[in-house]
């Protein structure tokens, strides 16, 4: 019955996709840059982050207005919400995209430390979350959300395990704590795209089946 | 700025119904006139093609410009007038003709008799409000057998056939359900690619969902002109919110 107010839900919705794009072209470019140790690409990750943050302000105006103007329910509503809460947390992954660029510099400036392989595997496993989560939102497809967030755990381990190597490196040689330290900022922003990943795909799971999957609320609730 | 408004107010007799008035209606938008029952918004759209004349004892002062003509002065042509500027009542009117005939109805006045003329408007106007399929095999049945949504469509239709710029309508909605309610909203919408449509609503939810600007009155005053975003959102008047809020009215 209400087209006009479909086609503006639609978009939102199409708004936060090519937001999630930027986000996502922001962390490959951040890992790629760290990897080359190429300071010059943090410009244009700080220039990604000020679009991400822009459009992280217009999509907010535009479910605020929908909400006060359509006064949507059930489906509606559900989506106008989930999306303001994943509009927060792709535009929290733009940031940790700036603080993995800011780490170059000290990588740098130190004495050099054996390539941490774990950092890139950990890396890949995010990417692949982050474009799983947005597709899983785009298709409102709540199974395939819920598969990404068990992913979340296999993240946590490799954090931890990359934790383990550099405090190893560390140990056995001091002057190296500076670019190890940098490498554990860089797992740590990781693990929280990782986060962000599983929240967006809780979100999902909320927007398509109403059920609310976040700190295992069902479990609690059975 | 198709249609303004200069410190208008308007009289019944000793009563002052509207108080120095100054609104502006852009055009290709829709303006939602919204406040309790009373507050002089259905004599506020009355103003724009001077149909309070009919009621007696009403006058007005201060000035209501259309393209920057007042359209109060005494030169103003005020059959051309309600031809530029047409108006949707509460309850559907169709009169008691043909579905044909009733949108053939003003361009007849307007003295088009030419069958094949004819039959054009009455086909472009039908499509403009989506009632041509529907009605294109029964076009010599009377109107009065349409359901309620579909007369109110054929009102509008009527209008369109004479070529209006301005779509004035008085709680065109009052009178149906939600489901054809929502199908003359999203008509309206679809209108105001070419009209410039001013609806008075008692419905807030209504002007919420389908006018661009809003004008909020209160007992004759217009007490807040802005944006709908602006009004459902951030209200500069605390009356205005206290009504959004539902919180009196």
């Amino acid at each position: 019955m209400d087209r006009h107010f479909d086609e503006e839900l639609q978009n939102v919705k199409k708004k936060i996709v090519d937001m999630a794009a930027l986000v996502e072209e922001s962390i490959t470019k951040s890992l790629d840059a760290l990897k080359n140790k190429d300071l010059k690409k943090a410009d244009e990750i700080r220039d990604l982050d000020h679009r991400i943050d822009k459009f992280e302000i217009m999509i907010e105006d535009m479910c605020i207005e929908l909400i006060a103007r359509h006064q949507p329910v059930g489906r509606d509503l559900r989506f106008l919400i989930g999306t303001i809460k994943m509009n927060n947390d792709l535009e929290r992954m733009g940031d940790h995209s700036v603080n993995i660029v800011d780490c170059i510099e000290y990588v740098i400036k130190s004495p050099p430390i054996e390539q941490v392989t774990n950092i890139w595997s950990m890396a890949k496993i995010v990417k692949e979350m982050l474009r799983d989560s947005v597709q899983s939102f785009i298709d409102n497809d709540a199974a395939n959300a819920q598969k990404v967030c068990e992913r979340d755990s296999v993240v946590d381990a490799m954090r931890n395990e990359t934790i383990r190597i550099l405090l190893t490196h560390m140990l056995e040689e001091p002057k190296k704590i500076e670019s190890a330290i940098q490498y554990l900022l860089v797992a740590k922003n990781l693990e929280r795209i990782a986060d962000l990943s599983t929240n967006i795909c809780e979100d999902v799971v909320y927007i398509a089946q109403a059920r609310v999957i976040k700190h295992h609320a069902e479990n609690e609730k059975a | 700025m198709i249609v303004r408004t200069a410190n208008l107010s308007l009289y019944y007799h000793k009563f002052q119904a509207l108080k120095n008035v100054n609104v502006g209606i852009k055009r290709n938008l829709i303006t939602g006139i919204i406040g309790p029952s009373g507050c002089g918004k259905s004599t506020l759209l009355r103003v724009f093609n001077r149909m309070n004349e009919l009621i007696e004892g009403a006058r007005i002062t201060g000035s209501v410009l259309i393209d920057e003509e007042d359209i109060y002065s005494p030169t103003h042509d005020l059959i051309l007038l309600r031809k530029r500027v047409g108006m949707v009542f509460q309850r559907p009117n169709a009169f008691p003709l043909s579905i044909f005939d009733n949108i053939a109805y003003g361009p007849r006045v307007w003295n088009i008799s030419d069958r094949k003329t004819l039959q054009e408007i009455v086909e472009r106007s039908l499509h403009a409000v989506d009632l041509f399929d529907d009605l294109k095999d029964r076009l010599n049945d009377s109107a009065l057998l349409l359901s309620a949504e579909k007369q109110q469509r054929l009102c509008i239709a009527r209008l369109l056939a004479v070529e209006p710029e301005i779509l004035l309508m008085d709680e065109p909605c009052s009178a149906l359900d939600p489901i054809a309610t929502g199908k003359i909203e999203e008509l309206m919408i679809e209108l105001k690619k070419k009209y410039t449509i001013v609806i008075v609503t008692h419905n807030m939810q209504q002007a919420a969902r389908i006018a661009d600007d809003v004008g909020f009155m209160l007992l004759g005053e217009l007490v807040e002109f802005d944006t709908a975003k602006k009004v459902f959102t951030d209200p500069r008047d605390k009356r205005t919110f206290d009504y959004i809020s539902g919180r009196f009215g």
